[in-house]
């Protein structure tokens, strides 16, 4: 029975089977036809990979020493690659995330000789900082009354209870406001600074 | 497994040698059933997702409280005792499948952020990763109220960590305490934030308390929980002469 089923499957559909060897000849015969133009832009995509990856491997803790040992085995195409670790880079600048900042500051000045751009970054990080923390203060005790409120309908009272109001809807929404305005100022900064 | 009335006690398995080495490390999770309003539950110290030797550990609490015909999606409240990951570790998870609210000690969550990186290495050198909490509430000394009549103490009670706390409940005279004291042992002291004298007077202000089911954090080869009087008061002797001058 399986072996009839078997058989049947493969001569219904012959003509559109194609062996593993004949879609690596396939291939093969493609990238030979490639024009000078498709094998530079591979090539480029290629190279983009590279300075994704480095950046990833920065964020995890990679040291830049180690970051430009790498970028050295790449002899020539170094130059190529630093522009769009450069991208990589200014892509993951994001205020919110504090403990990020100086190290992708510093990798950016490392590769661009510039450090007007982590001057100018960082007074707006610590702008947001700053206006964050005198949000939060002024809202604080309508926040937490808020979230004792929301609490005691849980069901958790008491004079051990204290309500964080970091975590609470309200103060996420306040911050969700004041986080877009600043994401604004930050994309027009790393335009204008990757400009330079 | 049933304790006592609504009270209910998971014991991660480690009652010998054998199963120490099988199950790896988690703690024992305890449960308050229906002490929230709409019949939630409240639970304290969830554990870990999975352990270090691959055991699905969040997988086996949901299974043992399906045994007593309890859903995870029903706790309403987490409580951990302190952050270190064999305790805290599942608490984000519940939340996502539960919408539950997470607390944890004041002191502890304030630890975690200024020593968070340090703490970290030092759980990561034994093979513990550092998983995400974003506590909902703190809980500081006093009185935790809870569903009509539940009232719970709470306890700061500092030395195995910096923010410890421990959960009274004084109508059923039981004691959740962490990594407090154990059977015939007490919690470490090495890990960033502990602190032997610290330890010291915290278990001396809980041996005073009025105690019949002590619910330890971990078997660690003994029995996970103590129960009656005289059993907890002479676990607190032995502690006193065995452990103490080595702490």
């Amino acid at each position: 029975m399986f072996e009839k089923g078997c058989n049947q499957a493969m001569s219904s559909g012959d003509d559109k089977l194609k062996s593993a060897l004949d879609i690596a000849l396939e291939r093969a015969s493609k990238l030979g036809k490639m024009s000078d133009e498709e094998m530079r832009e591979t090539r480029e995509k290629e190279l983009a990979g590279v300075g994704e990856a480095l950046v990833a491997r920065y964020v995890k803790g990679l040291p830049i020493r180690d970051i430009e040992l790498e970028l050295a085995k790449y002899k020539e195409d170094r130059q190529k690659i630093i522009p769009y670790l450069l991208d990589g880079l200014w892509d993951r600048l994001d205020l919110e995330n504090t403990q990020e900042i100086d190290k992708l500051l510093s990798a950016i000045e490392h590769f661009t000789g510039n450090s007007s751009a982590t001057e100018r970054v960082q007074s707006l990080a610590i702008e947001y900082r700053n206006e964050v923390e005198k949000t939060l203060g002024k809202n604080k005790n309508s926040l937490e009354d808020a979230k004792r409120k929301e609490l005691k309908r849980k069901g958790i009272s008491g004079s051990a209870v204290i309500p964080i109001v970091e975590s609470s809807p309200e103060w996420l929404q306040i911050r969700e406001g004041l986080n877009s305005r600043y994401r604004k100022r930050l994309e027009e900064l790393k335009s204008f600074l990757k400009a330079l | 497994m049933k304790l006592v009335g609504d009270f209910y006690a998971y014991l991660w398995p480690g009652v010998n040698m054998q199963e120490m080495m099988k199950f790896g490390n988690n703690c024992n999770s305890y449960l308050v059933a229906n002490a929230l309003p709409a019949n939630k539950h409240v639970l304290v110290d969830p554990g870990q997702v999975v352990n270090e030797t691959r055991q699905r550990c969040l997988d086996r609490l949901i299974a043992e409280m399906k045994k007593d015909n309890l859903r995870i999606e029903d706790v309403g409240l987490i409580i951990n005792t302190h952050a270190h990951p064999d305790h805290y570790g599942a608490s984000e998870t519940i939340r996502k499948m539960s919408g539950c609210q997470v607390a944890i000690g004041k002191e502890e969550n304030e630890f975690l952020k200024l020593a968070g990186g340090e703490m970290a290495k030092a759980l990561k050198s034994m093979g513990f990763e550092m998983p995400e909490i974003n506590p909902d509430l703190y809980l500081s000394e006093g009185e935790l109220r809870l569903n009509q009549n539940l009232v719970a103490k709470i306890f700061l009670i500092p030395g195995h960590s910096d923010g410890h706390i421990g959960i009274y409940w004084p109508k059923e005279k039981v004691f959740m305490g962490g990594d407090l004291v154990f059977y015939g042992s007490t919690g470490r002291v090495d890990i960033p934030g502990g602190s032997a004298e610290l330890l010291k007077k915290s278990i001396e202000q809980i041996a005073k308390l009025d105690i019949d089911y002590m619910c330890t954090g971990h078997q660690y080869g003994s029995p996970g929980i103590l129960k009656g009087k005289e059993q907890i008061k002479q676990n607190f002797e032995i502690i006193r002469r065995s452990i103490f001058p080595y702490l």
